[in-house]
């Protein structure tokens, strides 16, 4: 049996703009109404394009930005947090089980700190360790759980590769011991033949830490191959969920399939029956009505221009907001046939 | 046979800089024909963009180019030899016969300068139009890349473009001037998947539209493959392999190529692991002796890949590898 560790419910995050002293302050809804159970070992996909709030939704889990409405909550086995009340003493003790992994690892890590403290601050900010050799102890244990060679640790950052870098970030995330990590495009700065290497190592070490990760990517390949359920956002919403087998082998709603097709194959011969997406993602500040795909969906009715879909289950744990996706899957035909 | 429009031979570039004589790019020799596509992928420092900077001139001047290392621009029944270009007629490649498209369109703009004008800017500069028929040509431009309202985009400045938008306008003012060479470096690498694909239609129908010769500079081996014709892979400044795309991605021979194409998730079988190439490439300061890829290479044999540069085979199919292994198989190209 699986256990939810972490549960939103309704979820958004809006950000208010500086308005002009008339009429109403425009406000930016970076996610809307989201709602996700990760469970706990569970490797846990967010993808969408740039703009789609996957980003907002992965720091709000943090509390790194504000939760505007809806309900968020943590459980662990000794402990349960409501994240939109978190505060004090909670919030602290939160910090040490949520942890980030930022995308770009030249920017991540402090260029005047030796990789030794680096890794060690989150242990001494926290207070986690009574003794300097402690603390010592721990960092060479990460260090060598996430490959680093422990000669390197008195060395600064600016002496490493890409790869290397994200190993440091990774260590410095783990070494208080959280069991939450979020990884905000943590491979998608890194060259193809590294971004394998640190792939398998996130992968592996949540196995041997049951760590629970919510993996955010814009890459859809990358995420087919180390998440077992993938959640797709688009304009803040979330418009199909499923374990990604299931997924990618029967996606429902057209902007998924679009996604997936857009992906280029290594077969030059393979140009695919791509499905083209016309125009681009609309303003988060000033959505369309109805659903917010509408606007670039070849498949858009009536009902879609009025009325927003909400999340429907087809079975399977897959979810999919989409008017029509019962007839588009039923007519195999649908997916191929273009209308102009 | 006519000749290609542009033919780089032996281009090895150095860099003066304070720890010493540091070579980027080593022995690379390449052509392309007017109306193809030449994909040249590789890691970050691999190179890439010093040779394509070195087609404009435009690395920084503490470089140095090797005396053999030749660069021949064909147009019009006449050849250009452009390394020994002196600084007033860097004019024709610079905006004239070779245009550039850049991976961050933001920042390729002047953000208080608006579009149109940065537009009608380079066309009075490379070609004798009134402002007048400066501003039609660039407005058709627009339109013609796809972006909506031209004549109102026109007027716009690049923040109030979005990203896919902007590389359009991009790729617009690089073409008004109708170069032979277009030069794209990594053009879709900052834009969405989705964003991407209708990009990669746009270049490929200017292509067989303005009959030009592109140099499609990248890292994603996906848009390689949707893309160009021929390919050229390069590792620490050498070409390891290169030929017709299909060729290099069915029948990859060097075993840096096959270790890129196993590093890559696939969609068609999630089961597959990933396998990374061991290692990080070596600094250009202490580039390996022998063979660039010894020191990863998960097949080498030893003392011969260590001590001697390999020199390019003829595969089956062939296209041309340049390792010990395929040498010893092989017949020399």
């Amino acid at each position: 049996m699986t256990e939810t560790l972490i549960e939103t419910n309704d979820l958004s995050v809006h950000f208010p703009l500086k308005g002009n002293l008339f009429g109403p302050t425009p406000v930016v809804r970076a996610v809307e109404g989201v709602t996700v159970h990760i469970e706990r070992g569970s490797f846990y996909g967010l993808v969408g394009e740039s703009g789609s709030g996957k980003t907002t939704f992965g720091r709000a889990l943090l509390r790194a930005a504000p939760i505007t409405r809806g309900a968020a909550n943590y459980s662990d086995a000794d402990v349960s947090y409501d994240l939109t009340t978190l505060e004090g003493e909670d919030m602290t003790e939160y910090r040490k089980r949520a942890q980030l992994i930022f995308q770009d690892p030249y920017a991540a890590l402090s260029p005047r700190m030796t990789v030794r403290d680096i890794i060690a601050e989150p242990l001494e900010v926290m207070g986690l360790t009574k003794s300097r050799d402690e603390t010592d102890e721990r960092v060479r244990a990460i260090a060598a759980r996430c490959r680093i060679n422990l000669e390197h640790l008195r060395r600064f950052p600016h002496a490493f590769s890409g790869g290397q870098r994200q190993r440091i970030s990774i260590a410095r995330a783990l070494v208080s011991e959280p069991n939450f990590i979020v990884a905000d495009e943590s491979v998608a700065a890194l060259d193809v033949s590294i971004q394998a290497d640190v792939l398998n190592l996130l992968k592996s070490i949540q196995m041997d830490m049951g760590l629970t990760f919510l993996f955010i990517s814009h890459d859809l390949s990358v995420v087919a191959h180390v998440c077992d359920h993938v959640a797709v956002m688009y304009l803040g919403r979330l418009v199909e969920t499923a374990p990604t087998r299931e997924l990618f082998a029967a996606p429902r709603h057209p902007y998924t399939k679009a996604l997936l097709s857009a992906i280029p194959s290594l077969d030059p011969d393979d140009s695919g029956d791509v499905v083209k997406l016309e125009g681009e993602i609309p303003s988060p500040i000033n959505p369309p009505p109805g659903c917010k795909f509408q606007t670039r969906c070849r498949y858009a009715i009536d009902i879609c221009r009025v009325e927003e879909p909400k999340l429907d289950n087809l079975g399977f744990d897959h979810d999919v907001a989409c008017h029509r996706w019962k007839e588009l899957a039923d007519d195999p035909q649908a997916s191929v046939v273009e209308h102009d | 046979m006519t000749k290609p429009l542009i033919s780089v031979k032996d281009l090895t570039i150095r860099f003066n800089t304070d720890e010493g004589l540091v070579t980027a790019v080593e022995k690379v020799t390449f052509d392309i024909a007017s109306g193809e596509i030449l994909g040249l992928v590789g890691e970050s420092g691999s190179g890439k963009s010093v040779t394509a900077k070195a087609l404009m001139l435009l690395n920084a001047d503490n470089a140095v180019y090797d005396p053999e290392s030749s660069i021949k621009l064909n147009i019009d029944d006449q050849e250009i030899d452009v390394l020994s270009l002196g600084p007033k007629d860097r004019k024709i490649i610079r905006g004239g016969a070779i245009s550039m498209i850049f991976q961050e369109p933001m920042a390729s703009f002047a953000p208080a300068i608006s579009i149109g004008d940065q537009m009608v800017e380079q066309l009075l500069i490379h070609s004798d139009m009134t402002r007048a028929r400066a501003t039609e040509v660039s407005i058709e431009m627009l339109a013609r890349v796809g972006i909506p309202d031209p004549a109102q985009r026109f007027k716009q400045y690049a923040f109030e473009f979005s990203g896919g938008m902007r590389q359009r306008a991009m790729i617009a003012m690089a073409l008004s001037t109708k170069p032979k060479l277009l030069i794209a470096d990594e053009p879709t690498t900052a834009l969405d998947v989705t964003i991407q694909a209708q990009v990669i239609d746009l270049m490929k129908d200017l292509v067989s539209e303005f009959h030009m010769g592109i140099l499609f500079i990248t890292h994603d081996l996906g848009v390689i493959a949707q893309t160009v014709d021929r390919m050229a892979v390069m590792y620490l400044g050498t070409l390891i392999e290169k030929g017709e795309v299909r060729n290099v991605l069915r029948k990859p021979g060097h075993p840096y190529t096959q270790g890129l194409m196993n590093a890559l998730p696939k969609l068609d079988d999630l089961d597959v692991p990933l396998t990374a190439i061991k290692g990080d490439i070596p600094s250009p300061l202490d580039r390996p002796a022998g063979c660039v890829f010894n020191t990863r290479c998960p097949v080498s044999l030893g003392e011969d890949c260590e001590s001697r540069v390999p020199v390019y085979t003829n595969m089956e199919d062939g296209h041309e590898v340049a390792c010990h292994l395929a040498e010893n198989a092989g017949t020399p190209a």
